[in-house]
């Protein structure tokens, strides 16, 4: 029984962070048919600022420096969707992803200019640190924090792609981008905040895990793969997607530790083989002519 | 992005193949000279540009040729390598043997990982490639006691002359290997095969309404494809000496993929001038104490990827020229408008 609480922690709380950076990566790619290499980036920078904000001498709350590290890489996405993105939507995906994969060069580089090679980590705040106990398992509390932010990212982008004009509006842009223009929306302005959001949702994941995870050069390229992985097995632009495949991954992962540490690594990718063998387009994807 | 001239056609006069023939053979002389005059520092170098040459133009059979990105090619160029590196740390095999054996098992393998990979598409296709040779990488890593894991397997892998002091040797056999490999892919683009792989890139439903067998045919071409990568692989030992994980880690499949789109995936040799300019680029910038590599091949690749998305190559070509010879003399004739810059 304690093992079973465990493992679904364990689990839930793995899906949770792997929802909120595939859930960025998915928006932009199916608002914008954009393939984001640099999505990794934006992940990466939010943990360092989180780090750097978090352990500043200004003293800087938990909760405060969450979200002005997710703020700044926002405004540094649109930044960068306005002066280099802008030019390769119509571009094949090779272009797509030479570019962004550029992007992520150049961001590693910079970042590793600031904050150096060493990984970095930051306190949980003192009322979510430790350990809980439920029915003898004890697990990290912060676990609990990060299933809730996922909750939280899953029912805000829900609402608002589905109740609100400014959701139907992205949605339409990926449908009939002309019409939508003709009909008084400004599209650049739409796809530049669609892009602002998901480096948000990445940088806000990194941010929000960096007490369990340390952050260090190289988490950008590994994260990157990972969303990757789960956006795909979801199904390319699914929100919904993203969600059962951070799940499944989730599972994986935590299964193939189980069985045998060693190998466990291989778990995701054979899990991502399994689901496109059986479904070339992702569990909810549609599928690409 | 898709342009009709982008290619050479088969239909080509006679002689046009003649002048066709002049470049790459004076390429292939100032290439052997090179390796006589340049010092020993340069031809080591000069031996990686060569296995990446290979390595880049087979990768570019799908890419350029064929409208299939692969990120997972390393798989195969990293099969050929611990083919030979494997065979002789575990059972002393000759390294003549393994040298032959190696580009089939890459083809072998190609043929399970594309056999899965090719009911996908695009993206799909891009990031399961991904997966297969990122799951190759992590059994290599796990498997160590097999495979000797991030150590690498070390040690007088390939024969006495080809190693030695005198690194012309193995450099002029790893470059009369590749060229014959270059011929033989080159052959395969010019082919009529090569000519409904093409058609295929430009429109699928056509070709399948034609009768075409896509799927198979694009096997084939990834079979093809695997094969000559895991003889790059191969030839990989021969220049280094060792074989090592990172040769599977999908680093090593976009440094393929990087060198294509540099020397430009519409000319058959532009993946080749492509490893030269980055292979020799990554060299200077790491040796001049610079640092920042990944900066400098950042905004290189950005660069290139937006101004010039027919590379090197592109930027070469006698279009390119007279287009600009044009530009210069003020005519703005529309019709002289040089190539692939929509």
């Amino acid at each position: 029984m304690d093992s079973l609480i465990l493992d679904a922690v364990s689990v839930l709380s793995t899906a949770g962070w792997l929802f909120i950076v595939s859930a960025g990566l998915t928006l932009v790619f199916g608002a914008m048919r954009l393939i984001n290499v640099a999505h990794g980036s934006f992940y990466m920078l939010g943990g360092f600022l989180m780090t750097s904000l978090a352990a500043s001498s200004a003293g800087i709350r938990f909760w405060w420096a969450l979200a002005l590290a997710t703020l700044v890489v926002a405004v540094l996405g649109a930044l960068l969707e306005v002066t280099i993105l802008r030019r390769i939507y119509q571009k094949d995906h090779l272009v797509q992803l030479v570019a962004t994969f550029a992007m992520m060069l150049i961001i590693a580089d910079v970042a590793k200019t600031i904050w150096g090679s060493r990984a970095r980590t930051v306190d949980a705040p003192a009322a979510v640190d430790g350990t809980l106990t439920v029915g003898g398992a004890s697990f990290p509390t912060y676990r609990l924090v990060i299933i809730a932010a996922a909750v939280l990212v899953a029912v805000a982008l829900w609402v608002m792609l589905t109740k609100t004009a400014l959701g139907w509006r992205t949605r339409a842009a990926v449908e009939d981008p002309e019409l939508l223009s003709s009909s008084g929306t400004n599209l650049t302005l739409l796809r530049t905040g669609t892009f602002a959001l998901g480096a948000a949702l990445a940088a806000f994941a990194g941010a929000v895990v960096s007490p369990q995870l340390a952050v260090a050069p190289g988490s950008d390229t590994s994260i990157i793969v990972a969303a990757f992985i789960v956006t795909v097995i979801g199904g390319l632009g699914s929100i919904p997607g993203a969600a059962i495949g951070a799940l499944v991954i989730g599972l994986a992962q935590t299964i193939g530790t189980s069985v045998a540490p060693s190998w466990a690594a291989t778990s995701i990718y054979l899990a991502m083989i399994l689901v496109l063998a059986v479904r070339p387009s992702g569990l909810l994807g549609v599928a690409e002519r | 992005m898709t342009g009709s001239v982008r290619d050479v056609d088969l239909a080509t006069p006679r002689r046009r193949r003649v002048a066709n023939l002049v470049g790459p053979v004076a390429l292939l002389v100032a290439m052997v000279v090179a390796g006589g005059v340049l010092p020993a520092t340069d031809v080591f170098t000069l031996r990686l540009v060569v296995v990446y040459a290979l390595f880049a133009l087979a990768t570019n059979l799908l890419i350029g040729y064929g409208g299939l990105v692969s990120f997972g090619q390393a798989a195969f160029f990293g099969a050929g390598a611990y083919t030979i590196a494997l065979g002789w740390l575990h059972w002393e095999t000759s390294f003549w043997l393994t040298l032959v054996l190696a580009p089939f098992i890459g083809g072998l393998l190609a043929l399970v990982v594309g056999a899965i990979a090719l009911r996908t598409r695009r993206l799909y296709f891009a990031l399961l490639t991904l997966a297969f040779s990122q799951l190759f990488y992590v059994v290599a890593n796990a498997g160590y006691e097999f495979t000797k894991g991030a150590d690498g397997v070390f040690g007088a892998i390939v024969p006495e002359f080809l190693r030695g002091r005198n690194p012309g040797n193995g450099y002029l056999f790893i470059l009369a290997v590749a060229s014959l490999a270059a011929l033989a892919l080159w052959k395969v683009t010019a082919s009529p095969f090569g000519l409904v792989l093409r058609a295929t890139r430009e429109n699928r439903e056509r070709m399948e309404a034609l009768g075409v067998n896509v799927y198979a045919h694009q096997l084939m071409t990834f079979v093809i494809s695997g094969f000559f990568c895991a003889l790059a692989g191969a030839l990989y030992v021969v220049a280094a000496g060792s074989a090592t994980v990172e040769l599977l880690d999908w680093g090593q499949s976009g440094h393929a993929v990087y060198m294509t789109v540099i020397g430009g995936m519409y000319v058959f040799l532009g993946p080749a001038l492509g490893a030269l300019a980055y292979t020799f680029g990554v060299d200077y910038v790491t040796q001049s104490g610079l640092g920042h590599w990944q900066l400098f091949l950042g905004l290189a690749l950005l660069g290139m990827v937006i101004f010039r998305p027919d590379g090197l190559a592109g930027l070469l070509s006698p279009a390119t020229w007279s287009g600009w010879v044009a530009k210069l003399r003020g005519r703005a004739d529309r019709g002289s408008e040089p190539e692939g810059r929509r």
